[in-house]
């Protein structure tokens, strides 16, 4: 206990040995406020809540700052499902006393869980809701609420006491007296829930008194519980002394009976049961069979996409062949090696080639043609080659330089190894300004003629394209 | 006899959780302890006035 006056640790004396104050009124004061928590400690230990919260409020009201009956308090209004008044209640004395407070532990219990947290206020929505319900004489509703919250939070005690109201006000008052025996098991001595108690065994009574009218009938009923509903077997219900006949007619009539069940409900059974066992077997084959079908489509589709590529290819290869069976390729080739043969005619000979090479490649073909083919392209390739040149040079001279490209190019197409129409093809290409031609055709007369005085040149204007271009 | 409307009056609605922080600063914390501390203060000045 510490001084009022100077926050000093009070010793046994009636003042203050720091501060002299008079703390003899402040210490009862202190001392009553522990008495009504010692009180409030007893009763939450009996389950007498609702008293418990009294000797609490009492203690708190003599001292604020006794954080044992503040937690305390929020307990036992945790335990009657007060959890909004609980967490104020901790979060109160958490603030007065920061470190070493197991408010601290209750808070976080319920903070934790954000679900739970959730839980307990839709709990309180609908509580509130139900009481609107019951404003609004909506009883049935209020009903189906107040099930709800207890559903969700079984020891709140409002709730039972309103669900409890509600069964009395219309009269099921064995429903009400088991929610309030619910509310009692919680809080065993709440004034109200004793006050509604009493009225609903006052209504009880007398039903109660002429069952029980007779003690010797009375040590007879038997009474026992069956979900809701309390079952009493009926009193003074003699079974008749039949002989066996009617018994055996009975049992008779029991297996009739049975069998007509078995009838009608069994066999109906099994038969749907068989007829859902043929529809699953059927649709799997009708799935089995969609799959297919759609697999025969598919592989239609191929062939026909097939038939297709094929119809082109010999449509193709009707090019190819000949009236009369023979490639045609075959056949221009042969009329040009048998032109050049009769009439030594270079240009005809060229003309054909060409025809020849416009309508395949050469290098696609077979060796024997590739090898005729070269056979007459290297008979007649100088001479062409020379020509070629000579009408590139008179162009180049003329300055027509894409002429002489033109005629360069079939130059040395005609004849590889012809060192001045390569030459000459560079030249026209740089003249053109086509530089990277230049550059390229200067880069083939290197490789092809090294150490000669066509590459030195070559290398000497690719240099200066180059400098040029930096 | 319990009269269900009189009844019905003495429930409350029950304080939601948004609703806590404002029942915690509206709640009225001043105990006997704080008003015997006033009391001897207002006593000591008035002593000391006269």
């Amino acid at each position: 206990m510490f001084c009022y006056n100077c926050g000093c640790h009070l010793s046994e004396h009636d003042f203050c040995t720091a501060c002299g104050a008079d703390v003899s009124l402040y210490k009862r004061i202190m001392y009553v406020s522990n008495m009504f928590y010692n009180e409030g400690l007893e009763k939450a230990g009996v389950r007498d809540l609702s008293g418990a919260i009294n000797s609490l409020r009492q203690s708190l009201k003599f001292n604020k700052n006794n954080i044992e009956a503040r937690n305390l308090l929020g307990l036992v209004y945790f335990e009657m499902g007060e959890v909004v008044a609980a967490l104020s209640e901790w979060v109160i004395s958490k603030n007065m006393r920061p470190d070493k407070n197991i408010a601290d532990d209750y808070i976080d219990m319920i903070q934790s869980n954000a679900s739970r947290l959730e839980a307990i206020n839709q709990t309180i929505k609908k509580y509130n809701q139900a009481l609107v319900y019951c404003r609004q004489d909506s009883k049935d509703l209020a009903m189906i609420q107040l099930k709800k919250v207890l559903s969700l939070n079984p020891k709140f005690v409002r709730a039972h006491q309103l669900l409890a109201l509600l069964y009395m006000d219309g009269e099921q008052w064995e429903r009400a007296r088991r929610e309030l025996q619910k509310c009692i098991n919680i809080d065993c001595n709440n004034t109200q829930t004793l006050r509604y108690m009493q009225e609903v065994e006052l209504m009880l009574l007398p039903e109660e008194n002429v069952k029980q009218s007779g003690r010797h009938k009375k040590e007879e009923s038997v009474r026992y519980q069956s979900d809701n509903e309390i079952i009493i077997q009926p009193l003074n219900v003699q079974e008749t002394k039949g002989g066996g006949f009617s018994t055996l007619i009975n049992i008779g009539i029991g297996l009739v009976i049975g069998l007509a069940a078995m009838y009608f409900l069994a066999v109906p059974t099994a038969e749907s049961a068989a007829k859902n066992e043929a529809q699953k077997s059927i649709a799997e084959i009708g799935n089995q069979l969609d799959a297919k079908t759609a697999s025969i489509k598919e592989l239609e589709t191929r062939i026909a996409d097939l038939q297709q590529q094929n119809d082109s290819l010999n449509q193709e290869l009707q090019g190819y062949v000949g009236a009369d069976g023979t490639l045609n390729t075959i056949d221009n080739l042969l009329t040009a090696a048998t032109t050049y043969l009769e009439t030594q005619d270079v240009w005809q000979t060229a003309a054909n080639l060409e025809d020849i090479v416009q309508n395949i490649e050469i290098r696609e073909t077979s060796e024997a043609f590739q090898k005729l083919y070269g056979t007459l392209l290297g008979s007649i390739g100088p001479e062409l080659s020379k020509t070629y040149y000579a009408d590139g040079d008179k162009a180049y001279d003329g300055e027509d330089y894409p002429a002489a490209v033109e005629n360069f190019q079939r130059a040395v197409y005609y004849d590889q190894t012809n060192a001045e129409a390569w030459y000459g093809l560079a030249e026209a290409y740089r003249r053109s300004e086509n530089n990277a031609n230049a550059v390229a055709t200067y880069d083939k007369v290197i490789e092809l003629f090294p150490n000669t005085e066509w590459a030195r040149r070559a290398k000497r204007y690719k240099d200066s394209l180059a400098v040029e271009n930096n | 006899m319990i009269n269900f409307e009189e009844e019905l009056k003495k429930f409350h609605p029950s304080l939601e959780v948004e609703d806590a922080e404002e029942a915690i600063y509206n709640q009225d914390l001043t105990d006997m302890a704080d008003l015997l501390v006033k009391m001897i203060k207002e006593s000591e000045e008035e002593a000391q006035q006269q």
